[in-house]
Parts: structure tokens; sequence; C-alpha cells
């Protein structure tokens, strides 16, 4: 019985049906032979190697030297409606170089909101989605533990 | 000559391993030190012994004169190699070693010194008649001195504030009419900026290529140069991608920048393994190349001068500070083939080359003739944000620089790494660059051809269907992924 599963990325949403004997249909389109190696690598269509690997919903596949990223979309995954409570924090230890968003300020997806500096490099920490700063926990000149949460943004609807 | 029976090597990653190895061919003892965030870390695996210095900052550990000699001692080595990065450049370091009775691998801490300072370096070099880029700040600091200075160094010319950097009072010169108007308008921003006019005026380096020499010296007297590496692709002012030889230089530049960089390294009283580094402007024959500085330690890139002169570096560095003469004189040496090393970081070249910290959930280095990976991880292993994003370096060397540029390109395609963003497909696209190919590389190279290199391939049926395999069976997901924290939870809003 074949299992479809669907797949997000930048480009997308792609629904994919997966049969037992490991042959996969992409959307509408032509069937794909899939088998798993003794090394762990798959073999699909005809000479491709790829290495794919589960992390949490990422699935990451490594084939001809490019990587891809897809996220599993499973029932409920998709916000529908409602606001959602979001917070961004430090992905290494870090000095808070700016700060560029004070709570109550409009932010769109992808903003920069905060300018860390670590490895002697700035790490801008940008808003996932838009929405409304409702929280700053941190200053300018502090040093941020990884984890520490920064930013707080209530999200609007998606 | 003293003998060395055991080294401390005072760093980690790679080049740590490459270290290890090296003495373990020589038939000497090898000591790893580590960190609190690297006691599970191959590089202490790879030696016969570790001793642990210290908490994860390096600055407690790696970083740490006390901790390292205390080590050294605590373990009775005899000799300690200080690897690239961390104290491998620092003078007080390999006094502190002399000082403890340990033979310091590298260059006498007067020769460290001597070339860390930009200005002292640059005297020196004038000096030995190693061409460096022409400039001066004019005594004579009236228009019409400034002007003259322009005509001596040549256009095209920069003036910029004496005082300091940052870009402020910087004018680029290209012609008389040029210089009469911009001359006083970089001294009244000077003025402002620095509370000081005094203005320098400098050649112009225009699309410079970064092409430097490996130099070597021994306790008897002898240097040899080992000719030259290209290493002008980088990103954020760091060396990606490097080759010997570099499609730029003719014979005669190359036997010209060889016999500069043995100059060099004598006017410093060079001692074991150390690189000239010059900026190349022009090409042919009529090419000029100028002093940059000097690295007075192993490269990174060492690998792509061993793969075509077929020496071993580091066991020679051992070999000369044990006061062993040098195993090669010049005319033994020769450039064979061609030999390109591609730094494999975890960074992500799309977030402007953020480095990248999570686990190795899948890591598979490739093999095959002509492919050598100096690594310092492995699968299962977590890449923390403590020190260098370096992973590995994949080195591939073959007959041509066309056959070795797609050698390259193969072992990329057979490099996965998954758990966090590699620059592998960058790389790759990069290589088959069309500009690359042709040689065409200056030091503006991955800025001026970025949209090609970043440009998304889309998503393929191939991956989607591979994706869907693992995202059908999650009871068949490997151990390391079982095993592994889920790397998201602390990158979250990381610039993605």
């Amino acid at each position: 019985m074949a299992r479809t599963i669907t797949l997000r990325d930048a480009n997308g949403v792609h629904t994919i049906s997966v049969a037992d004997d490991g042959v996969v249909r992409v959307g509408g389109g032509e069937p794909i032979a899939t088998a798993t190696r003794a090394d762990g690598s798959l073999l699909v269509g005809r000479s491709h190697t790829a290495f794919a690997i589960a992390s949490g919903e990422t699935r990451w596949v490594f084939i001809d030297g490019d990587v891809f990223r897809f996220d599993v979309e499973t029932r409920g995954t998709r916000r529908r409606g409602g606001s959602h409570h979001g917070s961004l924090s430090a992905p290494m230890p870090a000095t808070v170089l700016r700060i560029h968003a004070q709570a109550g300020a409009e932010v769109k997806r992808g903003e920069t909101l905060i300018i860390l500096e670590a490895m002697k490099m700035e790490l801008p920490i940008r808003a996932s989605a838009d929405g409304v700063v409702t929280a700053v926990h941190c200053r300018e000149g502090e040093l941020v533990q990884p984890g520490a949460t920064l930013i707080e943004i209530d999200e609007a609807e998606s | 000559m003293t003998a060395i029976r055991r080294i401390l090597i005072a760093n980690r990653g790679e080049i740590a391993i490459r270290i290890a190895r090296a003495c373990r061919e020589s038939g000497i003892e090898s000591i790893a030190v580590f960190s609190d965030a690297d006691a599970d870390a191959p590089h202490v695996l790879a030696a016969d012994a570790a001793v642990h210095i210290g908490p994860a900052a390096p600055s407690e550990s790696y970083l740490s004169i006390t901790a390292i000699i205390a080590a050294a001692r605590g373990a009775r080595a005899d000799a300690v190699h200080p690897g690239y990065g961390f104290l491998s450049e620092n003078a007080r370091f390999a006094r502190a070693c002399e000082g403890a009775g340990l033979i310091f691998i590298g260059p006498p801490a007067s020769a460290i010194e001597q070339m860390g300072s930009k200005i002292g370096a640059r005297k020196l070099m004038i000096g030995a008649g190693v061409p460096v880029v022409p400039g001066e700040t004019p005594p004579d600091q009236s228009d019409e001195g400034i002007l003259s200075a322009v005509h001596t160094v040549g256009y095209p010319a920069l003036v910029k504030a004496s005082a300091g950097g940052g870009g402020k009072g910087m004018r680029v010169l290209r012609t008389d009419a040029d210089a009469r108007e911009m001359i006083p308008a970089a001294r009244r921003e000077a003025t402002a900026a620095f509370g000081d006019g005094t203005l320098y005026v400098e050649r112009l380096i225009e699309r410079p290529r970064h092409v430097e020499i490996q130099v070597f010296g021994d306790a008897h007297g002898h240097v040899v140069h080992l000719f030259e590496r290209e290493c002008s692709v980088q990103r954020r002012h760091q060396k990606i991608v490097e080759e010997s030889p570099s499609p730029a230089l003719t014979a005669r530049v190359r036997t010209a920048m060889g016999e500069a960089a043995v100059a060099a390294a004598r006017a410093a009283g060079y001692r074991n393994a150390g690189t000239i580094e010059f900026l190349l402007e022009g090409s042919g024959d009529e090419a000029r190349f100028y002093f940059l500085e000097m690295n007075t330690r192993l490269q990174v890139e060492h690998p792509v001068t061993e793969a075509v002169t077929g020496v071993d570096l580091v066991r020679a560095q051992i070999a000369v500070a044990a006061g062993v003469p040098l195993p090669w004189r010049q005319e033994d040496l020769t450039q064979r083939g061609h030999a390109i090393e591609c730094r494999i970081y975890a960074e992500d070249p799309a977030s402007g080359f953020l480095p990248q910290a999570g686990p190795l959930l899948v890591y598979r280095e490739p093999h095959g003739p002509g492919i050598r990976v100096d690594s310092g991880v492995v699968e299962g292993g977590t890449v923390t944000v403590n020190y260098d994003p370096l992973l590995a370096k994949l080195i591939v060397a073959a007959e041509t620089r066309a056959a070795a540029i797609d050698r390259a390109i193969a072992a990329l395609k057979a490099y996965p790494i998954l758990g966090l963003r590699s620059n592998v497909p960058f790389l790759r696209k990069l290589l088959d660059h069309e500009a690359f190919r042709a040689g065409r590389v200056d030091t503006g190279f991955v800025d001026s051809h970025l949209d090609d290199l970043l440009g998304s391939s889309g998503t393929n049926p191939e991956a989607l269907a591979a994706a869907a395999v693992v995202a059908a069976a999650p009871q068949a997901r490997g151990p390391e992924a079982a095993a592994a924290p889920d790397p998201w939870a602390t990158l979250q809003g990381w610039g993605r």
C-alpha cells in the first residue's frame, strides 16, 4: 500500500507517494525506483546516489553534491488563523551589538531585529514571521548565552 | 642535534590529527591537549595520549600559554608543535617554550616578532630588495607635495588618512585632474575624522591575485622555497580554495617570486616552515608582485604544496626543529601536476557564510586516486560554536588543472554532510564556474560571482524521492539520528 507524504521547502509543498517496494511518485510524475544500500545510501532512479536522514520534522538529502532540506507536513502542522507566539534565541555565546526593534513594533518576516557579534562576525537575528514585538529581553552590549531568549513576537495570522 | 621523542600538539581539529600522523610515521610519541568541549574529539583519539587543559573558551585552554606549558611539562614532552592559529604566531609562547626547555617547532621568536609588525616587516623587505606596494607619508604635505608623491607611486593611486583606517578620507586617483580635486577633500575628511589631516599615498593594486610562496629554512643557513600557492578565492577575507601551480604565473615570474621569498626569509633570519604572501598584479611576464606579509607558521593549505612537490612538510618541520639539515636542496624540488584544496566549512553561504553548529548526522568522506581528506570530525559528532567552523580539507591532485578541477568536483559530489549546512554545494558550483575553470580569479572572485554561486537548482524529483523514503519510514532512522539532539532547537532564529 502506498503512503502519501507531504514535504515543504522554499519552492512550495510537494506531495509524494511511496509504495512498499520503494517506488516513489512525485506529484503525478513518472515512478522512481529507490533502494537502500548497505552503507545507508539510497539508489534513486537508475544512477543517483543519495543520502537522506531525518531529524525531528526535518528531512535532509544529499544528492549529486547538492543538499536539500524539507519539512514534513503532518495534519496540524499548518497554522490556520489565530496568532502564534514566537521567540528568538541566541544561537551561540555572543555580544548584543544592536537592537533594531522595541516592544510594540510591527515587524515583517525576514526583518533584522537584533545584531549579535560572535567569532568577530555580525550575526543578524531576523523575524521568522510578520508580527508585533511583545518583549525584548536583552540590552546592547550584553553578553548572551546560547538558548537565551532575546526577543518575543506575537506572530500575525498566516 | 637534539632528539625529539615526545611532541605536545598545542592545537585541535584536523591540524592536530595531521601532526599526530606525522609523529606516528616518525616514531615519535604524540600528546594531544583538549578543552572541556573536546573531551571526545577525534584529535584526542588520534594522539598517543591526551591532557585536559581547561574550559571550552579558547582563552582559557588552547590560547593559554600557562596551561599548555604545564601540560607539556606534565607529559614530559620535549617539543611543542603549535599547528596554525591559536598560539602559533605568538612570540611570547615561543619564548615560554624555550624557557621551559621545550623545542618550539617553528621559527625563532625573534622572526615571529619581526614579521608580526607590519611597519617593521615592510622596512625589512625594502632592505632585502623585496618589492612592497609603493607608498609613503610625504614630508611635504602641501597639495603639490602630495601630487608629487602620487607621481612617484604611479596611477592608479590611493590617498588616505595617515592617522587611521576605516576608509575615512580615502580617495582613488586615476588622473592629475582627480588628484587636484580630491587631495584637498581627502585632507578635510581626514581632519574631520581624526583631527589630523596628514595623508598617506599608496599605489592602488586593482583586482589583485593573492599568491604565496612556501619557504623553509634550517639551522644551518639553508633556505629553499617550495613554489607558489594561488589563494585568490576568498570569502570574508579568508581563503576557501587554494591551488598550485597558480594559473597566473609564467616561469619567469615564478622564479622571481621564489627568489624574492628566499631573500625575505633570509632577511628575517627565518627557520622552519613559513609563507611569504604576495599581491600579484597584471599577467604574463609583465605581472608585478608585492610583499603583503609573512605567515610564520605552517599554513592551512600546506597539503597543496605537499601534493605537487611530494614532500612531507610536517615531518620536515620536526626534523629541522631537532637540528637536522633540510632534507632538500633547491634544485631537488620540482612542481609536478596540479593540486587543489577546498576548505570544507560548517557555514551557510546563503546567509552570508554564517558559521553553523549542529550534529553531523551524515558525514562521509570521498575516496579515490588523487584524493586526500584531512579532517577533524566524524559522523555522529557535533560541531559546536566554540571554535573555527573548518570541518576538513579536501585536497585533490591530477596531471593538469582541468583534470584536478574535474576530480575535485567528483569528490565533492561524493561528500555528503547532513545535519547542518556546509559549503560543499557552494564549492562544487564555484569549481565548475566558467571563470574559475578559465583561471580568471582575483580576490574579488566570490563577491563578483556570488549570484551564480548561490543560484538554487530548484527542487529535483530525485531529492524529493529520497526525502520521502526516509519520511515514510521513520523507524528506519540511523542510530546517529536517534541519539542526536534536535539541532533546530538551538538554531532557532539563526538568520534563516
